[in-house]
């Protein structure tokens, strides 16, 4: 242990829990039917760690405890073989994990047993953000109107994730299948975010699942 | 040419050619008359089938303007649509917009009839009264009249207005990549486009007209020998079947920025219908900007043909040679019926063959060469067409409309006529002078174009990632066009790593071409400052005797004559003019063109609507609104909010007392009060939170804050102050130890982001041996302050942490259970009362928030906003950095040595500075507070403070309120201030003179108003 605080922010599942997303689907509503191009669904809950250290640190401890690779290279997105777990380079030192809701406190206890007094940090920022899965086929039109990196697929290939503009906030944006996009959005942001893609997405019409 | 409203429809309308489809029949108006037209034509050419001379009235001279060109460059046929208000659009030019069904336009200028033009006679007796730099020399003396000018000058004018209804479409904009974006569809831009997408290079070709391939879909070459537009078809379909390219039609590069980003305007729907028409339910985009990010740009943006300045050359019936050519080709309209050209070239002949191929009489070709030889001129012989030679038309007659041609014998280099008049009948003339590179683009990079004597035109100066090819390059030649393109685009996917494929060239004629003749004004029998007009731009009405007087007034350069005289202002940016401009300055000047070089193209090349500009970025999406865990509650207690940064806060809960709404004071007073005697909530979940961890935290915290953190323990808190290493106060906040290695951070709302790159920029940079990470954790707890004497009551009701005063002490953090959610409690306080912030992950906020108010309800918790935290923390004389702090304040100034390590051991930002002359001075401002003598005065934030308010003005001022309200609690007044050496001056009288002429009257006291020995948040 490296003498940080741990702390599970989690508790019985009989108390409720708000998604970032709950208020714009009250307010702005999530708009269902056929014909649609376009597919939105929140992913809540998730388990969502920060990590930060040299991958030299990190490498074999996550393999050991999560079963998955660090990204070996820049800008790269890793994932079990259900796709529920998932590392992804977000720069020369820092890593973001997502697993399934409630993972991620025992999955930080094994990590740290693991890396014993190594220098490194995890933080847990499950409450901080959310992931939002689009699909469809105008789903990459949908993210040209949006972020200026190029989500050509010959530069943003499956497997890849990038930290990127997102209209005026910033996202993270990644590609986990060749149909499927995902924005990790921060939670104060996520209205702001929800609202830019109906109305971006409009024109193809849009279907939310939740 | 009669426009009686009995007119014959379509009557200049050949039965047969053109790219129109007569099968069906379009209806629109024009200055509300019906005209009908077919699905092809554009606005100008319907017009013209129509027998409309008349589209304009003049800007400054208010004569009557008919259409002169067929595409962008087009001065006199801008239009406005729309036939509702919602659906205005402003400066359009009828050779660009496609006709659709229903369409309604009207002139911008000539209210109430472009026919009869109420400001004609005005206008014509004032434009005498109207030399160049009038505007200068009249308006602008006296200068406080020239707003009244303006305005009826600028109505006078009238170029378009803006839709005052919300326009019912919508706009976007599009981040596009690519290696190679060819600008342009024509012969050029075809084959540079096949050449780079054979290759495999990702490709853009954006061209601004309906339809693709340029100069080829009204050529009258052939290009393997078969019609040339056949070929371009051919190129176009398989463009269009490649993965790799992107074809925009109807889409204008406008702008050509820094680092190849080059800004597309898309007009998706305005050739269906003045609205986007609904598509399956959904209504599509109306316009697009495309933001490109390219590789190598390709130039192939063709050349304008330069109209010859001659007099009365702005009379309707005045046309481009080339202009005539695609009217008659490309939309099966001959504007006339009797033609005279008047070239210097042999490609305006194109016109006179074309005319004459159309079954209409060419009076004659004045060709101001004297011995004009080429296969186009053989051929012009060769239909009996009439040949004056060694002349030119110096003079159009007519009003409304072309009645007659001036001809007459010139001597170019002398600049004079050199022979007798003759007079022909005719109504229309068609004049080339050449042809002008389109280098608007490559100028926006700042490169400046360069002249050539061959072609007698600029081309474009070139940049790294660009390359020109084509008429833009002075290239005009069909097969010397496509060969260049070719080339290009090789060139072009080779540098971005793409090896070239085989393209064969089309064969295309070799036409013989005789040399073109240097003419840009025509003489006239009178000096130009004498004779009638001569029209240099058009739609500003610029004429060869407004350049030449401006030359004589003593403008050499061309910057200076452009805004002397207006040449290349307004939508136009001088398309058609600005060459012509620039030889009769050269010929007044007596230098050369290069001699006199530009002016400067700037973007955008044409005018882009407002709509395509803002993109989605508009109304609720203007700007980002940041949210709490906790804002549905808010919304639907009713609160009032305040931007904080991008978050929207709450500022207040107005609360419905006797039926009436709190004002703001109200609500304040009573949220103050509940804070003071009971307790009151607040959502701080805002502020920043950064995780800070690693066995060097502690040493990194002492270097980045002022104070010392060597001894907080854990489960303590501190407050901190940062500077920047100007000794300025920066941000501040309360950071606790969570274990040995490991801080939370707090920061000021508004700082979260700039300190979290702050720590990383230090650390980084300067002190990369500390081992320490840093994440923001901002979103992911909800912070909820509850605080006032029941604090302790109420959260122990829902809570299994030991409350108990002294081993839950002021400054201290515990964690437990609250309403059954994990929770992180900080015993800190911002009001001075007993507070507990309860941090929960923010997924729980909601629950924990409202189980709160099930249980606060006998305790009397208040919700309460930024003002009241405000007004709360300033009676405790707590500072808001960026509020009591302005970057100009040390620690010092604010009375803050308490929080200052001065002999910490290793050095902390801002410590030198602090050491400075300047910062140790004894006058500096400082913070104080102030007690109006009057406690029913609120001072005004930012009133200015004087020592004596008998001293005569200018008063030396020594101060300013940096905070001030009303409170509560102590029911009066109260104000902090910065007083030039306020530390020293307590007790004193100081001064407030108000913009009314009062002067209100204050004490200097301690900032600390209530509870100053700091008991209550210790309870």
């Amino acid at each position: 242990m490296s003498n940080a605080a741990t702390f599970d922010t989690r508790t019985d599942t009989a108390i409720p829990v708000e998604s970032p997303l709950a208020y714009s689907y009250r307010h702005s509503g999530a708009p269902r039917g056929s014909g649609y191009r376009l597919k939105l669904r929140e992913r809540a809950m998730l388990g969502h760690l920060i990590l930060r250290g040299g991958a030299i640190v990190l490498d074999e401890a996550v393999r050991e405890v999560l079963g998955i690779n660090l990204p070996g290279k820049p800008q790269a997105l890793v994932q079990d073989a259900s796709g529920e777990r998932s590392i992804q380079w977000l720069s020369p030192d820092e890593w973001l994990v997502i697993v399934p809701g409630g993972e991620e406190f025992p999955l930080e206890t094994q990590l740290r047993e693991r890396l014993g007094d190594a220098h490194y940090a995890i933080s847990d920022v499950s409450g901080g953000q959310t992931l939002l899965e689009i699909s469809g086929e105008a789903a990459r039109e949908l993210l040209m109107k949006t972020v200026i990196y190029d989500v050509h697929p010959s530069n943003f290939p499956v497997g890849k994730g990038v930290t990127t503009v997102f209209a005026k906030a910033t996202t993270i944006i990644r590609r986990p299948s060749e149909e499927r996009w995902e924005l990790v959005v921060r939670r104060s942001f996520a209205d702001y975010c929800y609202r830019w893609l109906l109305d971006a997405g409009s024109e193809y019409g849009v279907n939310v699942e939740q | 040419m009669s426009q009686s409203k009995q007119h014959k429809q379509q009557v200049f309308r050949l039965a047969t050619g053109g790219r129109i489809d007569r099968t069906r029949t379009l209806s629109f108006t024009f200055n509300g008359q019906p005209y009908q037209g077919h699905p092809g034509d554009t606005l100008a050419s319907a017009l013209l089938a129509n027998g409309v001379d008349i589209v304009n009235r003049s800007f400054k001279y208010s004569r009557p303007r008919g259409i002169v060109a067929a595409g962008a460059e087009e001065p006199n046929g801008i239009v406005q649509l729309g036939s509702s208000e919602a659906a205005q659009v402003p400066n359009v030019r009828a050779t660009q917009q496609a006709l659709f069904n229903d369409l309604t336009a009207r002139s911008t200028n000539g209210w109430p009839n472009v026919q009869r033009d109420l400001m004609g006679l005005v206008g014509k007796l004032g434009g005498q009264f109207m030399p160049p730099g009038f505007y200068y020399k009249t308006f602008m003396a006296p200068a406080s009249m020239w707003l009244t000018y303006e305005k009826y000058i600028r109505k006078a004018a009238g170029l378009g207005r803006s839709p005052m209804e919300d326009d019912p479409d919508s706009y976007d904009h599009f981040n596009q990549h690519c290696d190679v974006l060819v600008v342009g569809a024509g012969a050029a831009g075809l084959s540079a486009a096949l050449a780079a997408a054979r290759s495999g290079a990702r490709v853009m070709v954006a061209d601004e007209q309906e339809e693709m391939g340029g100069s080829l879909l009204d050529s009258r070459e052939t290009l393997n020998g078969e019609p040339a537009d056949q070929w371009a078809a051919q190129v176009l379909e398989e463009l269009a079947g490649c993965e790799n390219v992107t074809l925009l039609p109807r889409t204008t590069a406008n702008g050509y920025h820094d680092h190849n980003f080059v800004t597309l305007h898309e007009r998706r729907t305005e050739h269906l219908g003045e609205t986007a028409p609904v598509v399956n339910g959904h209504r599509p985009v109306r316009s697009r900007m495309h933001r490109v990010r390219v590789g190598q740009v390709i130039l192939a943006t063709g050349a304008h043909e330069r109209p010859l300045v001659y007099a009365g050359n702005d009379v309707p019936g005045n046309l481009l040679a080339g202009a005539v050519s695609t009217y008659i080709r490309r939309y099966g309209v001959v504007p006339g019926r009797q033609l005279v050209l008047s070239t210097s070239n042999d490609y305006g002949y194109r016109a006179a063959l074309d005319w004459k191929e159309a079954g209409c009489e060419v009076v004659a070709i004045v060709d101001a060469r004297e011995a004009p030889k080429g296969d186009w001129v053989e051929a012009a012989r060769a239909q009996g067409i009439k040949i004056i030679t060694g002349s030119a038309v110096i003079e159009a007659k007519g009003s409304n409309r072309v009645t007659a041609a001036r001809v007459a014998k010139i001597d170019i280099d002398a600049f004079k006529v050199s022979g007798p008049v003759q007079e022909l009948a005719c109504d229309t003339i068609a004049s080339s002078g050449g042809y002008s590179p389109v280098i608007h683009l490559a100028s926006h990079t700042g490169a400046r174009p360069t002249w050539r004597d061959d072609i007698l035109g600029f081309v474009p100066g070139l940049v790294k990632g660009v390359q020109a090819c084509g008429g833009v390059n002075g290239t005009y030649a069909l097969g010397d066009v496509l060969a260049e393109g070719v080339e290009a685009g090789i060139k072009a996917a080779a540098t971005m790593g793409y090896a070239a494929q085989t393209v064969n060239i089309p064969s295309a004629e070799r036409l013989q071409q005789g040399a073109a003749v240097a003419l840009f004004q025509v003489p006239h029998e009178k000096p130009t400052l004498r004779g009638p007009k001569q029209f240099v731009d058009l739609q500003n009405d610029v004429t060869a005797a407004g350049i030449e007087l401006a030359t004589r007034e003593g403008f050499e350069s061309i910057e200076h004559i452009k805004r002397y005289t207006a040449m290349g202002f307004g939508t136009d940016q001088g398309k058609l003019g600005n060459i012509n401009g620039m030889a009769i300055a050269a010929r007044c000047l007596n230098r050369s063109i290069p001699e006199v070089g530009t002016t400067v193209f700037r973007p955008n090349y044409t005018p882009v609507t407002f709509g395509a500009i803002v993109g989605r970025h508009c109304r609720d999406l203007f700007d980002p609104e940041r949210y709490t865990a906790l804002h549905q509650w808010h919304v639907e207690r009713g609160a009032e909010f305040e931007d904080v940064g991008q978050w929207k806060r709450p500022w207040y809960y107005p609360e419905k007392v006797n039926g009436k709404i709190e004002t703001m004071h109200q609500a304040v007073a009573r949220e103050c009060l509940a804070v003071r005697e009971k307790v009151g909530i607040l959502d701080a979940s805002t502020l920043g939170k950064i995780d800070i961890q690693g066995p060097d935290a502690r040493e990194f915290l002492a270097r980045i804050y002022t104070n010392k953190w060597e001894k907080l323990a854990v489960g303590k808190c501190r407050y901190g102050l940062m500077c920047k290493d100007d000794g300025m106060v920066t941000d501040d906040g309360v950071t606790s130890c969570l274990a040995e290695n490991h801080f939370l951070m707090t920061t000021t709302t508004g700082g979260a982001a700039a300190i979290l790159e702050w720590l990383e920029l230090w650390h980084q940079t300067e002190w990369p041996e500390l081992d320490v990470y840093f994440s923001s954790v901002t979103d992911h707890w909800a912070t909820m302050t509850i605080t006032g004497p029941e604090a302790r009551k109420l959260l122990a009701e829902i809570t299994d942490i030991d409350l108990d005063r002294d081993s839950f002490k002021f400054m201290d953090w515990r964690s437990g259970k609250v309403a059954g959610v994990p929770a992180r409690v900080f015993r800190i306080s911002f009001t001075g009362e007993l507070t507990f912030e309860i941090n929960v992950q923010a997924n729980y906020a909601m629950h924990v928030w409202q189980t709160l108010f099930k249980h606060g309800e006998k305790y009397g918790l208040t919700p309460y906003g930024t003002e009241t935290m405000h007004v709360l923390r300033a009676e405790k004389g707590f500072i808001i950095v960026g509020q009591e702090t302005d970057g100009s304040v040390t620690p010092e100034d604010l009375g803050m040595q308490w929080c200052v390590g001065y002999d910490k051991p290793f050095s902390w930002i801002g410590k030198r500075a602090l050491t400075r002359s300047d910062t140790k001075r004894e006058n500096r401002k400082q913070l104080v507070g102030l007690r109006p003598k009057d406690p029913k005065v609120i001072l005004e934030e930012g009133a200015q403070i004087v020592l004596d308010p008998k001293h005569a003005i200018p008063m030396p001022m020594v101060g300013h309120v940096t905070s001030s309200y009303y409170s509560p609690i102590l029911d009066s007044g109260f104000a902090l201030a910065v007083v030039k050496g306020g530390h020293q001056k307590l007790g004193e009288t100081v001064y407030l003179p108000m913009a009314d002429g009062q002067t209100h009257e204050a004490e200097i006291v301690s900032t600390v108003f209530y509870d100053p020995k700091g008991e209550r948040q210790h309870v």
